[in-house]
Protein backbone atom coordinates (compact mmCIF):
# COMPACT_ATOMS: atom_id res chain seq x y z
CA UNK A 1 0.00 0.00 0.00
CA UNK A 2 1.24 3.59 -0.91
CA UNK A 3 2.00 5.65 2.44
CA UNK A 4 0.03 8.62 2.01
CA UNK A 5 -1.44 11.53 4.87
CA UNK A 6 -4.45 13.20 5.26
CA UNK A 7 -4.94 16.21 4.03
CA UNK A 8 -5.89 18.47 7.02
CA UNK A 9 -4.87 21.51 8.11
CA UNK A 10 -2.00 22.14 10.70
CA UNK A 11 -3.88 21.90 14.43
CA UNK A 12 -2.38 22.19 17.48
CA UNK A 13 -2.85 19.78 20.72
CA UNK A 14 -4.94 21.20 22.96
CA UNK A 15 -5.49 19.58 26.48
CA UNK A 16 -9.52 20.17 26.81
CA UNK A 17 -8.70 18.35 30.23
CA UNK A 18 -12.24 17.58 30.16
CA UNK A 19 -12.38 13.33 30.65
CA UNK A 20 -13.15 14.21 34.30
CA UNK A 21 -16.38 15.38 33.73
CA UNK A 22 -17.65 11.92 32.23
CA UNK A 23 -18.37 9.78 35.28
CA UNK A 24 -18.54 6.66 33.08
CA UNK A 25 -14.85 6.69 31.89
CA UNK A 26 -13.67 5.82 35.29
CA UNK A 27 -14.99 2.66 34.81
CA UNK A 28 -13.12 -0.52 34.70
CA UNK A 29 -13.65 -2.65 31.71
CA UNK A 30 -13.27 -6.35 33.16
CA UNK A 31 -12.52 -4.79 36.30
CA UNK A 32 -9.16 -3.88 35.44
CA UNK A 33 -8.90 -1.66 32.08
CA UNK A 34 -8.94 1.96 31.71
CA UNK A 35 -12.27 2.43 29.16
CA UNK A 36 -10.97 4.11 26.06
CA UNK A 37 -14.29 4.89 24.10
CA UNK A 38 -13.86 5.18 20.65
CA UNK A 39 -17.67 5.06 19.75
CA UNK A 40 -18.99 8.79 19.79
CA UNK A 41 -20.38 8.15 16.75
CA UNK A 42 -22.21 5.71 18.14
CA UNK A 43 -23.65 7.66 20.91
CA UNK A 44 -21.61 10.37 22.95
CA UNK A 45 -20.91 9.98 26.81
CA UNK A 46 -22.87 12.34 29.03
CA UNK A 47 -21.24 14.68 31.12
CA UNK A 48 -21.96 15.16 34.83
CA UNK A 49 -23.95 18.66 34.33
CA UNK A 50 -26.52 17.06 31.97
CA UNK A 51 -27.15 13.62 34.07
CA UNK A 52 -26.82 16.06 37.28
CA UNK A 53 -29.35 18.44 35.56
CA UNK A 54 -31.65 15.62 34.34
CA UNK A 55 -31.80 14.62 37.70
CA UNK A 56 -32.45 17.51 39.28
CA UNK A 57 -35.63 18.15 36.69
CA UNK A 58 -37.22 15.14 38.02
CA UNK A 59 -36.36 16.23 41.61
CA UNK A 60 -37.92 19.85 41.97
CA UNK A 61 -39.31 20.97 38.56
CA UNK A 62 -41.16 17.82 36.62
CA UNK A 63 -44.52 18.65 35.51
CA UNK A 64 -46.08 18.21 32.29
CA UNK A 65 -45.40 21.37 29.70
CA UNK A 66 -47.64 23.84 27.83
CA UNK A 67 -50.76 22.46 29.67
CA UNK A 68 -51.11 23.37 33.50
CA UNK A 69 -51.43 26.60 35.28
CA UNK A 70 -49.53 25.75 38.48
CA UNK A 71 -46.18 26.53 39.66
CA UNK A 72 -44.60 22.89 38.65
CA UNK A 73 -46.29 23.26 35.23
CA UNK A 74 -44.61 26.90 34.34
CA UNK A 75 -41.74 25.56 35.51
CA UNK A 76 -41.36 22.44 32.94
CA UNK A 77 -42.54 24.67 30.40
CA UNK A 78 -39.54 26.94 30.81
CA UNK A 79 -37.06 24.55 31.03
CA UNK A 80 -38.72 22.81 27.69
CA UNK A 81 -38.68 26.29 25.76
CA UNK A 82 -35.56 27.34 26.88
CA UNK A 83 -34.03 23.89 25.24
CA UNK A 84 -35.65 25.15 22.22
CA UNK A 85 -34.36 28.39 22.41
CA UNK A 86 -30.56 26.76 23.14
CA UNK A 87 -31.14 24.89 20.27
CA UNK A 88 -31.95 27.92 17.81
CA UNK A 89 -29.05 29.23 18.86
CA UNK A 90 -26.94 26.10 18.01
CA UNK A 91 -27.99 25.78 14.87
CA UNK A 92 -28.74 29.20 13.74
CA UNK A 93 -31.80 28.71 13.03
CA UNK A 94 -33.99 32.07 12.38
CA UNK A 95 -36.79 31.72 14.79
CA UNK A 96 -37.82 29.05 17.44
CA UNK A 97 -40.74 27.99 15.58
CA UNK A 98 -37.75 26.74 13.32
CA UNK A 99 -36.89 24.08 15.98
CA UNK A 100 -39.40 20.79 16.46
CA UNK A 101 -38.22 18.12 18.86
CA UNK A 102 -38.71 14.81 17.70
CA UNK A 103 -37.51 11.70 19.62
CA UNK A 104 -34.70 11.20 17.46
CA UNK A 105 -33.39 12.46 14.03
CA UNK A 106 -34.77 9.15 12.81
CA UNK A 107 -38.30 10.71 13.37
CA UNK A 108 -37.54 13.64 12.22
CA UNK A 109 -36.75 11.86 8.92
CA UNK A 110 -39.94 10.19 8.62
CA UNK A 111 -42.13 13.60 9.46
CA UNK A 112 -40.41 14.87 6.84
CA UNK A 113 -40.83 12.19 4.04
CA UNK A 114 -44.77 11.43 5.27
CA UNK A 115 -45.60 15.12 5.85
CA UNK A 116 -43.78 16.72 2.97
CA UNK A 117 -44.52 14.10 0.51
CA UNK A 118 -48.46 14.99 1.57
CA UNK A 119 -48.14 18.48 0.78
CA UNK A 120 -45.79 18.59 -2.41
CA UNK A 121 -45.51 15.06 -4.02
CA UNK A 122 -47.69 12.65 -6.15
CA UNK A 123 -46.39 9.40 -7.76
CA UNK A 124 -43.98 9.42 -10.30
CA UNK A 125 -42.42 12.47 -8.62
CA UNK A 126 -38.12 11.54 -7.63
CA UNK A 127 -36.58 12.02 -4.72
CA UNK A 128 -32.25 12.00 -4.70
CA UNK A 129 -30.54 10.48 -2.26
CA UNK A 130 -26.53 9.00 -2.21
CA UNK A 131 -24.79 5.98 -1.62
CA UNK A 132 -23.34 6.50 1.49
CA UNK A 133 -26.83 7.16 3.48
CA UNK A 134 -27.62 5.35 6.64
CA UNK A 135 -30.40 3.56 6.57
CA UNK A 136 -32.71 6.41 9.01
CA UNK A 137 -32.23 8.08 5.99
CA UNK A 138 -32.99 5.51 3.40
CA UNK A 139 -35.83 3.57 4.65
CA UNK A 140 -38.14 6.55 5.27
CA UNK A 141 -38.26 7.53 1.74
CA UNK A 142 -38.05 3.89 0.82
CA UNK A 143 -41.92 3.61 2.14
CA UNK A 144 -43.04 6.66 -0.21
CA UNK A 145 -41.60 4.24 -3.10
CA UNK A 146 -43.36 1.13 -1.95
CA UNK A 147 -46.66 2.79 -0.87
CA UNK A 148 -47.14 5.96 -3.01
CA UNK A 149 -44.87 4.77 -6.24
CA UNK A 150 -42.50 7.47 -5.61
CA UNK A 151 -38.56 7.19 -7.51
CA UNK A 152 -35.50 7.21 -5.90
CA UNK A 153 -32.33 8.12 -7.32
CA UNK A 154 -29.54 7.09 -5.41
CA UNK A 155 -26.00 9.52 -6.39
CA UNK A 156 -22.94 7.56 -6.86
CA UNK A 157 -19.74 8.27 -4.75
CA UNK A 158 -15.90 8.59 -5.77
CA UNK A 159 -13.07 6.48 -4.21
CA UNK A 160 -12.87 9.11 -1.31
CA UNK A 161 -15.97 8.36 -0.16
CA UNK A 162 -17.29 11.47 -1.34
CA UNK A 163 -20.71 11.73 -3.51
CA UNK A 164 -19.87 12.44 -6.73
CA UNK A 165 -21.19 16.18 -7.96
CA UNK A 166 -21.46 15.22 -11.46
CA UNK A 167 -23.32 12.14 -11.24
CA UNK A 168 -25.46 14.25 -8.27
CA UNK A 169 -26.16 17.00 -11.01
CA UNK A 170 -27.32 14.38 -13.68
CA UNK A 171 -30.11 12.95 -11.41
CA UNK A 172 -32.17 15.86 -11.72
CA UNK A 173 -34.91 16.08 -13.40
CA UNK A 174 -38.52 18.36 -13.56
CA UNK A 175 -39.85 15.60 -11.27
CA UNK A 176 -37.35 15.85 -8.77
CA UNK A 177 -38.87 17.45 -5.24
CA UNK A 178 -37.00 17.23 -2.55
CA UNK A 179 -32.84 15.72 -1.88
CA UNK A 180 -31.94 14.17 1.70
CA UNK A 181 -28.45 13.40 2.15
CA UNK A 182 -25.70 12.86 5.40
CA UNK A 183 -23.72 16.05 6.15
CA UNK A 184 -21.23 14.06 7.71
CA UNK A 185 -20.70 10.31 6.49
CA UNK A 186 -20.73 8.45 9.89
CA UNK A 187 -18.10 5.85 8.47
CA UNK A 188 -15.70 8.11 5.91
CA UNK A 189 -16.41 10.75 8.42
CA UNK A 190 -16.63 13.39 5.16
CA UNK A 191 -17.98 16.40 5.61
CA UNK A 192 -20.70 17.06 2.31
CA UNK A 193 -19.31 19.11 -0.16
CA UNK A 194 -21.11 22.73 -0.15
CA UNK A 195 -21.96 22.58 -3.61
CA UNK A 196 -24.35 20.08 -3.26
CA UNK A 197 -26.36 22.27 -1.38
CA UNK A 198 -25.91 25.06 -4.14
CA UNK A 199 -27.12 22.56 -6.46
CA UNK A 200 -30.41 22.07 -5.01
CA UNK A 201 -30.42 25.86 -4.59
CA UNK A 202 -30.00 26.55 -8.18
CA UNK A 203 -32.55 23.73 -9.13
CA UNK A 204 -35.10 25.53 -6.56
CA UNK A 205 -35.19 21.63 -4.67
CA UNK A 206 -35.36 21.22 -1.16
CA UNK A 207 -32.85 20.00 0.67
CA UNK A 208 -32.84 17.98 4.03
CA UNK A 209 -29.39 17.63 6.10
CA UNK A 210 -28.96 14.56 8.32
CA UNK A 211 -26.93 16.16 10.99
CA UNK A 212 -26.31 13.28 13.34
CA UNK A 213 -22.75 13.06 12.88
CA UNK A 214 -22.04 16.52 11.90
CA UNK A 215 -23.94 18.16 15.41
CA UNK A 216 -21.08 18.45 17.77
CA UNK A 217 -18.34 17.86 15.45
CA UNK A 218 -18.59 21.31 12.82
CA UNK A 219 -20.26 24.24 13.15
CA UNK A 220 -23.85 24.46 11.97
CA UNK A 221 -25.50 27.07 10.78
CA UNK A 222 -28.15 25.88 8.55
CA UNK A 223 -28.68 30.00 7.43
CA UNK A 224 -25.09 29.67 5.74
CA UNK A 225 -25.41 25.98 4.87
CA UNK A 226 -28.60 26.96 3.11
CA UNK A 227 -30.72 23.53 4.31
CA UNK A 228 -34.55 23.37 4.00
CA UNK A 229 -34.20 20.80 6.97
CA UNK A 230 -31.67 19.58 9.24
CA UNK A 231 -32.06 16.76 12.01
CA UNK A 232 -29.97 15.56 14.87
CA UNK A 233 -30.16 13.67 18.11
CA UNK A 234 -29.28 14.63 21.37
CA UNK A 235 -27.48 11.38 22.23
CA UNK A 236 -24.87 12.16 20.14
CA UNK A 237 -24.28 15.61 21.16
CA UNK A 238 -23.62 14.63 24.76
CA UNK A 239 -27.53 14.71 25.47
CA UNK A 240 -29.82 12.29 26.37
CA UNK A 241 -31.00 9.75 24.31
CA UNK A 242 -35.04 10.01 23.42
CA UNK A 243 -34.71 13.69 22.06
CA UNK A 244 -34.30 14.72 18.28
CA UNK A 245 -34.33 17.84 16.54
CA UNK A 246 -36.05 18.65 13.92
CA UNK A 247 -34.94 21.91 12.10
CA UNK A 248 -37.40 23.01 9.32
CA UNK A 249 -37.67 26.41 7.45
CA UNK A 250 -40.57 28.18 8.22
CA UNK A 251 -42.32 28.16 5.35
CA UNK A 252 -42.03 24.85 4.62
CA UNK A 253 -43.19 23.85 7.80
CA UNK A 254 -46.24 25.76 8.15
CA UNK A 255 -47.76 24.74 4.17
CA UNK A 256 -47.02 20.77 5.18
CA UNK A 257 -49.41 18.95 7.30
CA UNK A 258 -48.70 17.45 11.18
CA UNK A 259 -46.91 14.15 11.33
CA UNK A 260 -49.26 12.97 14.46
CA UNK A 261 -52.13 13.65 15.70
CA UNK A 262 -52.73 14.55 19.85
CA UNK A 263 -52.80 16.72 22.50
CA UNK A 264 -50.97 19.43 22.44
CA UNK A 265 -50.85 19.71 18.59
CA UNK A 266 -54.16 21.22 18.26
CA UNK A 267 -55.91 24.58 18.40
CA UNK A 268 -59.81 23.77 18.70
CA UNK A 269 -61.27 20.37 18.56
CA UNK A 270 -64.92 19.43 18.42
CA UNK A 271 -66.19 16.22 17.46
CA UNK A 272 -66.46 17.52 13.91
CA UNK A 273 -63.23 18.19 13.51
CA UNK A 274 -59.97 20.33 14.34
CA UNK A 275 -57.71 23.00 13.94
CA UNK A 276 -53.85 22.86 14.75
CA UNK A 277 -51.65 24.69 16.68
CA UNK A 278 -49.14 26.99 15.01
CA UNK A 279 -45.32 26.52 14.95
CA UNK A 280 -43.70 24.31 16.58
CA UNK A 281 -46.14 22.52 18.71
CA UNK A 282 -48.12 21.77 15.35
CA UNK A 283 -45.51 18.87 14.91
CA UNK A 284 -45.27 17.98 19.16
CA UNK A 285 -48.15 15.77 19.53
CA UNK A 286 -48.41 14.41 22.50
CA UNK A 287 -46.76 14.56 26.01
CA UNK A 288 -43.02 15.76 24.71
CA UNK A 289 -39.37 14.12 25.46
CA UNK A 290 -38.71 17.35 28.14
CA UNK A 291 -37.04 16.00 30.86
CA UNK A 292 -34.08 15.47 27.21
CA UNK A 293 -34.71 18.20 25.25
CA UNK A 294 -33.98 20.06 28.79
CA UNK A 295 -30.92 17.83 29.09
CA UNK A 296 -30.15 18.66 24.95
CA UNK A 297 -30.18 22.29 26.13
CA UNK A 298 -27.30 21.89 28.93
CA UNK A 299 -25.44 19.64 26.68
CA UNK A 300 -25.58 22.67 24.40
CA UNK A 301 -24.15 24.72 27.17
CA UNK A 302 -21.91 22.57 28.15
CA UNK A 303 -20.04 22.23 24.47
CA UNK A 304 -20.49 25.84 24.39
CA UNK A 305 -18.88 26.28 27.26
CA UNK A 306 -15.73 24.64 26.38
CA UNK A 307 -16.21 25.99 22.80
CA UNK A 308 -17.15 24.61 19.75
CA UNK A 309 -13.98 25.47 17.97
CA UNK A 310 -11.79 23.99 20.85
CA UNK A 311 -13.81 20.90 20.16
CA UNK A 312 -13.35 20.73 16.77
CA UNK A 313 -9.65 21.62 16.73
CA UNK A 314 -9.06 18.94 19.60
CA UNK A 315 -10.59 16.03 17.40
CA UNK A 316 -9.19 16.97 14.12
CA UNK A 317 -5.75 16.80 15.74
CA UNK A 318 -6.67 13.37 17.01
CA UNK A 319 -8.29 12.14 13.94
CA UNK A 320 -5.29 13.40 11.62
CA UNK A 321 -2.98 11.48 14.27
CA UNK A 322 -5.11 8.31 14.04
CA UNK A 323 -5.23 8.30 11.03
CA UNK A 324 -1.58 8.57 9.76
CA UNK A 325 -0.90 6.28 12.49
CA UNK A 326 -3.43 3.39 10.58
CA UNK A 327 -1.64 4.32 7.63
CA UNK A 328 1.07 3.09 8.49
CA UNK A 329 0.52 0.25 9.77
CA UNK A 330 0.77 -2.59 6.38
CA UNK A 331 -1.87 -5.08 7.53
CA UNK A 332 -4.77 -1.97 7.79
CA UNK A 333 -6.78 -0.81 4.99
CA UNK A 334 -8.74 2.25 5.57
CA UNK A 335 -11.75 3.24 3.75
CA UNK A 336 -12.40 6.73 2.14
CA UNK A 337 -9.94 9.18 0.49
CA UNK A 338 -7.29 11.26 2.25
CA UNK A 339 -9.18 14.58 2.68
CA UNK A 340 -9.99 16.03 5.72
CA UNK A 341 -12.62 13.84 7.51
CA UNK A 342 -13.79 14.55 10.85
CA UNK A 343 -13.78 12.50 14.08
CA UNK A 344 -14.21 9.08 12.37
CA UNK A 345 -12.21 6.64 10.55
CA UNK A 346 -13.40 3.01 9.31
CA UNK A 347 -11.02 0.20 8.55
CA UNK A 348 -10.32 -3.34 8.48
CA UNK A 349 -7.69 -5.11 9.12
CA UNK A 350 -6.82 -7.51 6.58
CA UNK A 351 -8.28 -11.13 6.59
CA UNK A 352 -9.93 -10.40 10.47
CA UNK A 353 -13.50 -9.81 10.77
CA UNK A 354 -14.20 -6.66 12.13
CA UNK A 355 -16.01 -8.77 14.95
CA UNK A 356 -12.89 -10.56 15.73
CA UNK A 357 -11.43 -6.65 16.12
CA UNK A 358 -13.99 -5.13 18.11
CA UNK A 359 -13.99 -8.36 20.56
CA UNK A 360 -10.39 -8.36 20.84
CA UNK A 361 -10.61 -4.55 21.94
CA UNK A 362 -12.75 -4.79 24.18
CA UNK A 363 -10.87 -7.28 26.36
CA UNK A 364 -8.60 -4.21 26.41
CA UNK A 365 -11.12 -1.73 27.70
CA UNK A 366 -11.57 -0.45 24.22
CA UNK A 367 -14.80 0.53 22.86
CA UNK A 368 -15.01 0.77 19.10
CA UNK A 369 -17.77 -0.08 16.61
CA UNK A 370 -17.88 -3.02 13.93
CA UNK A 371 -20.67 -4.08 11.74
CA UNK A 372 -22.40 -2.20 8.72
CA UNK A 373 -22.89 0.78 10.65
CA UNK A 374 -26.42 1.31 9.59
CA UNK A 375 -24.93 1.58 5.53
CA UNK A 376 -25.38 -1.92 3.96
CA UNK A 377 -25.63 -0.63 0.82
CA UNK A 378 -22.64 1.26 1.24
CA UNK A 379 -20.86 -1.83 2.50
CA UNK A 380 -22.08 -3.74 -0.64
CA UNK A 381 -20.38 -0.96 -2.65
CA UNK A 382 -17.11 -0.94 -1.05
CA UNK A 383 -17.26 -4.88 -1.37
CA UNK A 384 -17.19 -5.70 2.53
CA UNK A 385 -19.74 -6.57 4.52
CA UNK A 386 -18.48 -4.62 8.09
CA UNK A 387 -15.81 -2.45 8.80
CA UNK A 388 -14.66 -1.45 12.16
CA UNK A 389 -14.98 2.36 12.73
CA UNK A 390 -13.11 4.37 14.95
CA UNK A 391 -15.12 7.51 16.16
CA UNK A 392 -13.82 10.52 18.22
CA UNK A 393 -15.41 12.59 21.12
CA UNK A 394 -14.78 15.89 23.11
CA UNK A 395 -13.00 13.39 25.71
CA UNK A 396 -10.97 11.49 23.91
CA UNK A 397 -7.01 12.48 23.59
CA UNK A 398 -3.20 11.25 21.35
CA UNK A 399 -2.49 8.65 24.16
CA UNK A 400 -5.83 6.49 23.93
CA UNK A 401 -4.65 6.05 20.14
CA UNK A 402 -1.29 5.30 20.72
CA UNK A 403 -2.56 2.32 23.05
CA UNK A 404 -5.34 1.65 20.43
CA UNK A 405 -2.37 1.24 17.75
CA UNK A 406 -0.89 -1.19 20.39
CA UNK A 407 -3.61 -3.15 20.87
CA UNK A 408 -4.59 -3.24 16.77
CA UNK A 409 -0.52 -5.02 16.78
CA UNK A 410 -1.58 -7.33 19.66
CA UNK A 411 -5.04 -8.57 17.58
CA UNK A 412 -2.96 -8.75 14.51
CA UNK A 413 -0.61 -11.07 16.22
CA UNK A 414 -3.10 -12.85 17.98
CA UNK A 415 -5.59 -14.11 15.05
CA UNK A 416 -2.50 -14.55 13.16
CA UNK A 417 -0.54 -17.09 15.39
CA UNK B 1 -3.10 -12.63 26.81
CA UNK B 2 -6.64 -12.13 28.27
CA UNK B 3 -8.74 -15.36 29.54
CA UNK B 4 -11.41 -14.08 27.90
CA UNK B 5 -10.14 -14.05 24.55
CA UNK B 6 -8.47 -17.12 24.69
CA UNK B 7 -11.74 -18.84 25.76
CA UNK B 8 -13.76 -17.40 23.10
CA UNK B 9 -10.81 -17.98 20.32
CA UNK B 10 -9.51 -21.52 21.14
CA UNK B 11 -7.64 -22.90 18.40
CA UNK B 12 -10.48 -24.83 16.85
CA UNK B 13 -12.41 -21.61 16.51
CA UNK B 14 -9.70 -20.28 14.63
CA UNK B 15 -9.24 -23.15 12.67
CA UNK B 16 -12.48 -23.99 11.32
CA UNK B 17 -12.93 -20.07 10.86
CA UNK B 18 -9.78 -19.78 8.60
CA UNK B 19 -11.18 -23.52 7.10
CA UNK B 20 -14.41 -23.68 7.63
CA UNK B 21 -15.70 -27.49 6.71
CA UNK B 22 -18.43 -28.72 4.23
CA UNK B 23 -18.36 -25.09 2.89
CA UNK B 24 -20.35 -25.07 -0.28
CA UNK B 25 -23.89 -26.59 -1.56
CA UNK B 26 -25.71 -29.98 -1.20
CA UNK B 27 -26.22 -31.73 -4.27
CA UNK B 28 -29.31 -32.61 -3.89
CA UNK B 29 -31.01 -31.05 -1.02
CA UNK B 30 -34.63 -31.13 0.36
CA UNK B 31 -34.09 -28.90 3.23
CA UNK B 32 -32.33 -25.29 2.99
CA UNK B 33 -32.61 -22.03 4.84
CA UNK B 34 -30.93 -18.90 5.05
CA UNK B 35 -29.37 -17.29 8.72
CA UNK B 36 -29.03 -13.76 8.60
CA UNK B 37 -27.66 -11.37 11.53
CA UNK B 38 -29.39 -8.00 11.14
CA UNK B 39 -26.90 -6.43 13.47
CA UNK B 40 -23.40 -6.57 11.28
CA UNK B 41 -25.03 -8.23 8.11
CA UNK B 42 -23.00 -11.65 8.41
CA UNK B 43 -25.16 -14.49 6.07
CA UNK B 44 -25.02 -17.96 5.13
CA UNK B 45 -27.36 -20.47 3.42
CA UNK B 46 -27.53 -24.34 5.10
CA UNK B 47 -28.85 -26.45 2.49
CA UNK B 48 -29.05 -30.58 3.66
CA UNK B 49 -30.60 -33.70 2.43
CA UNK B 50 -32.92 -35.43 5.08
CA UNK B 51 -33.55 -38.57 3.76
CA UNK B 52 -36.74 -41.32 4.14
CA UNK B 53 -35.66 -42.47 7.54
CA UNK B 54 -35.39 -39.08 8.68
CA UNK B 55 -31.25 -38.98 8.90
CA UNK B 56 -29.45 -36.25 7.63
CA UNK B 57 -27.44 -37.38 4.74
CA UNK B 58 -25.47 -34.28 3.88
CA UNK B 59 -25.22 -31.11 4.94
CA UNK B 60 -23.72 -27.71 3.74
CA UNK B 61 -23.09 -24.41 4.30
CA UNK B 62 -22.24 -21.21 2.13
CA UNK B 63 -21.99 -17.79 3.54
CA UNK B 64 -19.58 -14.76 4.98
CA UNK B 65 -19.10 -14.18 8.54
CA UNK B 66 -16.84 -13.77 11.27
CA UNK B 67 -14.61 -16.30 12.69
CA UNK B 68 -17.61 -16.98 15.53
CA UNK B 69 -20.45 -17.83 12.86
CA UNK B 70 -18.17 -19.53 10.22
CA UNK B 71 -16.59 -21.99 13.24
CA UNK B 72 -20.01 -22.34 14.51
CA UNK B 73 -21.89 -23.23 11.21
CA UNK B 74 -18.83 -25.79 10.28
CA UNK B 75 -18.78 -27.64 13.65
CA UNK B 76 -22.48 -27.72 12.98
CA UNK B 77 -22.14 -29.41 9.82
CA UNK B 78 -20.04 -32.07 11.35
CA UNK B 79 -21.88 -32.66 14.07
CA UNK B 80 -25.75 -32.87 12.17
CA UNK B 81 -23.85 -34.85 9.53
CA UNK B 82 -25.49 -38.76 10.02
CA UNK B 83 -27.87 -37.68 13.16
CA UNK B 84 -31.76 -38.13 13.14
CA UNK B 85 -33.48 -35.35 13.09
CA UNK B 86 -34.99 -36.00 16.73
CA UNK B 87 -31.51 -36.25 18.16
CA UNK B 88 -30.88 -33.35 15.57
CA UNK B 89 -33.25 -31.10 17.49
CA UNK B 90 -31.67 -31.83 21.00
CA UNK B 91 -28.22 -31.60 20.46
CA UNK B 92 -29.92 -28.00 19.11
CA UNK B 93 -31.79 -27.07 22.24
CA UNK B 94 -28.34 -27.89 24.38
CA UNK B 95 -26.30 -25.92 21.56
CA UNK B 96 -28.46 -22.37 22.19
CA UNK B 97 -28.50 -23.44 26.38
CA UNK B 98 -24.21 -23.59 26.05
CA UNK B 99 -23.99 -20.45 24.66
CA UNK B 100 -26.13 -18.55 26.49
CA UNK B 101 -24.75 -20.02 29.85
CA UNK B 102 -27.30 -22.19 30.56
CA UNK B 103 -25.31 -25.42 30.60
CA UNK B 104 -26.13 -27.08 33.79
CA UNK B 105 -28.53 -29.56 32.37
CA UNK B 106 -27.91 -30.59 29.14
CA UNK B 107 -29.15 -34.10 26.99
CA UNK B 108 -26.94 -34.56 24.36
CA UNK B 109 -23.87 -32.82 24.47
CA UNK B 110 -20.76 -32.73 26.87
CA UNK B 111 -17.22 -31.74 27.07
CA UNK B 112 -15.90 -33.78 24.79
CA UNK B 113 -17.72 -32.46 21.63
CA UNK B 114 -16.29 -29.85 19.49
CA UNK B 115 -19.22 -27.72 19.68
CA UNK B 116 -18.28 -27.31 23.70
CA UNK B 117 -15.40 -24.70 22.34
CA UNK B 118 -18.29 -22.15 21.80
CA UNK B 119 -19.12 -22.24 25.46
CA UNK B 120 -16.93 -18.54 25.42
CA UNK B 121 -19.06 -16.76 23.90
CA UNK B 122 -20.99 -16.98 27.14
CA UNK B 123 -18.49 -14.15 28.19
CA UNK B 124 -19.67 -12.13 24.88
CA UNK B 125 -23.16 -11.56 25.07
CA UNK B 126 -23.05 -9.38 22.17
CA UNK B 127 -21.85 -12.55 20.22
CA UNK B 128 -24.67 -15.14 20.97
CA UNK B 129 -25.98 -13.98 17.80
CA UNK B 130 -22.80 -14.53 15.48
CA UNK B 131 -22.86 -18.64 17.30
CA UNK B 132 -26.25 -19.25 16.83
CA UNK B 133 -26.92 -18.03 13.47
CA UNK B 134 -26.36 -21.47 11.57
CA UNK B 135 -28.45 -23.27 14.01
CA UNK B 136 -31.42 -20.89 13.30
CA UNK B 137 -31.53 -21.72 10.33
CA UNK B 138 -31.11 -25.17 10.49
CA UNK B 139 -34.11 -24.82 12.70
CA UNK B 140 -35.60 -22.80 10.46
CA UNK B 141 -35.15 -25.50 7.67
CA UNK B 142 -36.90 -27.65 9.57
CA UNK B 143 -39.69 -25.80 9.80
CA UNK B 144 -40.13 -24.85 6.32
Amino acid sequence: MSKRTVKMDDTKTLNLNVRKDFPILSKKILEKKDLIYFDTAASAQKPNIVINETNDFYKNHYSNVSRGVHTLSVESTFRYEEARKKVQKFLNARSENEIIFTKSATEGINLVAQTFYEKFMQKGDEVILSLIEHHSNLIPWFFLRDKYGVVLKFANIQPSGEIDIDHFDSLFTNKTKIVSLTHLSNVFGTELNEKLISICKDKNVPILLDGCQSAAHLKIDVQKLGCDFFVFSGHKTYGPAGIGVLYGTEDLLSEMPPYQGGGGMIGDVSLEGASYAELPAKYEAGTPPLVEAHGLGIAIDYMNKIGLDNIIEHENEITKYAFNKLNEIDFIEIHGGDNKRNSIISFNIKNIHSHEVSSFLDVEGIAIRAGHHCCQPLMKHLGVNSTARLSLGVYNSLEEVDKFVIALHKCKEFFNK
Amino acid sequence: MNDLINDLYQEIILDHGREPRNFGECDPHNKSADGHNPLCGDNLKLTFFLNDQNIIEDIKFTGEGCAISLASASLMTEKLKGKKIEVAEEIFKDFTNLVSGADEDLKVLNEEDSLYALKGVGGFPMRVKCATMAWHAFNQALKD
